[in-house]
């Protein structure tokens, strides 16, 4: 090969080449570990493509959408992960690349972290918590049990309820436990029978299957079941598998029973005990009542033995005494009622008679003739009085004046010139010529000569 | 409760007869009645208990099946 001239190959025809080599140089399968990276699910395909790494190198990886969607966990980046598949070189980029059809994650198995993630999950959105979880009825009268009607866990539920609440009512609801769909079909079974129970009337749903392994029991993790369950408007029981088995079902139902046998103890009341209690109720019932009955008729005794029912006349002559005593003393008052209203009836009647409206006009009439007397009486007095002061007035007043005194032989004598009146004798000067005034207009002069 | 009448105890569900039976037990005991009163309710409450009783009696202890083409149950 050497020696011949070198051969000129086109880029399809190196990659085909490599494609043959590698094809026919590697295992047809391989398992390799590493860490998930770079992890992207391509839309619409559904194909993922990713790397594997480890701390040296990477590897390119594709995943086609049927593996994806079989992988039970999520794979994310950063996941440890063992993912078998082969080698391809994809010659349009001339890349190879490892095609996986399945994960496991390293360390913990597959199942168990999808188990994890989804508690995760459902856990975050709140589907486990107690708020949400409804009451069982205390004594249910129809139950719908949702599992496979081949299976021995209907038998197990049917006998555990039987045994100790007989008088339910059980329905049996078919539907598969396990394989490719079976948690849709139980998810729709419950979805269906929620519908339906206007008609149905179903107390409380069991949701349950046998013991079997974890693969067997994967429909009860689902996420699909947990979220039928969790929006069943009936109460949910589930039953599965074994004790130590514990799904997400258990976890999001509103009760659990650890297996199916349990399942009748978790439904319902024991009827022994119903018994009993109802007998203990009777008992009550009945006790009270009697205590009742003798308290009355113990009552009843201390009334007989009481005055009045050893003479039971007694009352009716007390009565009628009392009816007696208040007799007289109605009729008493009674008659003096009507006499006083007599009296007050006629005096009221003279008393009108009296104040006669005419007689009364007559009466004011004298009354005003009296007084306009009266006022002329009084102005003719006054008129007299005023008379009589005003001559009284007038003869003082002519007693006054000093010529009337003249006429009672007075005289007045005044200096002549000055015309002053002489009163003392300091008032004149011996030789002072004086006129002195008669009565009747007489006048005299004089001379002072001596004084 | 004395206009109810023993047919519709007949009609009630155990859980419905047990929670009236366990009001009356409560209100006899506590003395909250009159005697006439009681007398009714002691009437009622024994009905009720024979209401319960002849439930648990009704045992068939028969599973039906419901499936989702059939659309309805034949018990009603």
């Amino acid at each position: 090969m050497g020696k011949e001239k070198a051969k000129i190959y086109t880029v399809s025809q190196v990659n085909g080449l490599i494609k043959g080599v590698l094809e026919s140089n590697l295992p047809g399968r391989l398992t390799v570990a590493g860490e998930i990276s770079d992890w992207k699910e391509h839309s619409p395909s559904g194909h993922c493509y990713f790397s594997l790494k480890d701390e040296k190198s990477n590897l390119p990886c594709a995943m086609w959408k049927p593996n994806v969607l079989r992988v039970r966990f999520r794979p994310e980046n950063g996941l440890a992960v063992l993912a078998s598949g082969f080698i391809d070189v994809y010659v349009p980029r001339g890349r190879y690349q490892l095609i996986v059809d399945e994960f496991v994650p390293a360390g913990v198995g597959a199942l168990q972290l999808a188990f994890e993630q989804m508690v995760k999950k459902l856990r975050a959105e709140g589907l486990f918590e107690d708020k949400h979880k409804k009451r069982l009825p205390a004594y249910p009268a129809r139950i719908g049990i949702l599992t496979s009607e081949s299976g021995a866990a209907v038998r197990d539920i049917e006998d555990s309820i039987f045994n100790r609440w007989p008088c339910v009512k059980l329905f049996l609801y078919p539907v598969p436990v396990q394989g490719e769909g079976a948690a849709e079909k139980i998810a729709a079974a419950i979805r269906d029978v929620n519908r339906r129970n206007k008609k149905l009337k179903l107390d409380i749903l069991i949701v349950g299957r046998g013991g079997g392994s974890r693969e067997d029991l994967w429909a009860f993790n689902e996420e699909v079941l947990a979220r039928a369950i969790f929006e069943s408007q009936i109460p949910v029981i589930s039953a599965v598998g074994h004790e130590v088995d514990v799904t997400i079902a258990d976890y999001v139902a509103d009760a659990r029973a650890s297996t199916p046998t349990k399942a009748g103890v978790v439904a319902v009341p024991d009827y022994v005990e119903v018994l009993e209690q109802l007998g203990s109720m009777e008992r009550r019932i009945a006790g009270e009542l009697r205590a009742g009955l003798d308290l009355a008729s113990q009552r009843l005794e201390t009334l007989l033995a009481g005055a009045i029912f050893r003479n039971p006349l007694s009352l009716v002559h007390n009565r009628e005494q009392q009816v007696d005593e208040v007799r007289t003393v109605l009729v008493g008052s009674v008659r003096e009622l009507l006499a006083s209203a007599r009296k007050l009836v006629s005096a009221g009647y003279e008393h009108i008679v009296k104040i006669e409206p005419h007689r009364l006009l007559g009466k004011m009439a004298v009354d005003v003739g009296r007084l306009g007397s009266r006022a002329d009486a009084a102005i003719k007095s006054v008129l007299t009085r005023a008379r009589m002061g005003i001559t009284a007035g007038a003869n003082r007043l002519a007693g006054l004046n000093p010529k009337a005194v003249l006429k009672r032989g007075y005289s007045i004598t005044t200096v002549k010139g000055t015309g002053k009146v002489v009163r003392k004798r300091e008032e004149i000067e011996i030789g002072d010529l004086m006129v002195t005034e008669l009565a009747e207009e007489n006048l005299i002069e004089s001379k002072v000569t001596k004084k | 409760m004395a206009d109810k009448k023993d047919d519709d105890i007949s009609k009630l569900s155990f859980e419905d007869a047990i929670k009236e039976l366990t009001a009356i037990v409560g209100k006899i005991e506590q003395g909250e009645i009159a005697l006439q009163d009681s007398l009714e309710q002691y009437e009622r409450g024994m009905a009720l208990i024979k209401h319960c009783r002849g439930i648990l009696q009704q045992a068939e202890k028969r599973i039906e099946k419901i499936s989702k083409e059939a659309g309805d149950s034949k018990e009603e």
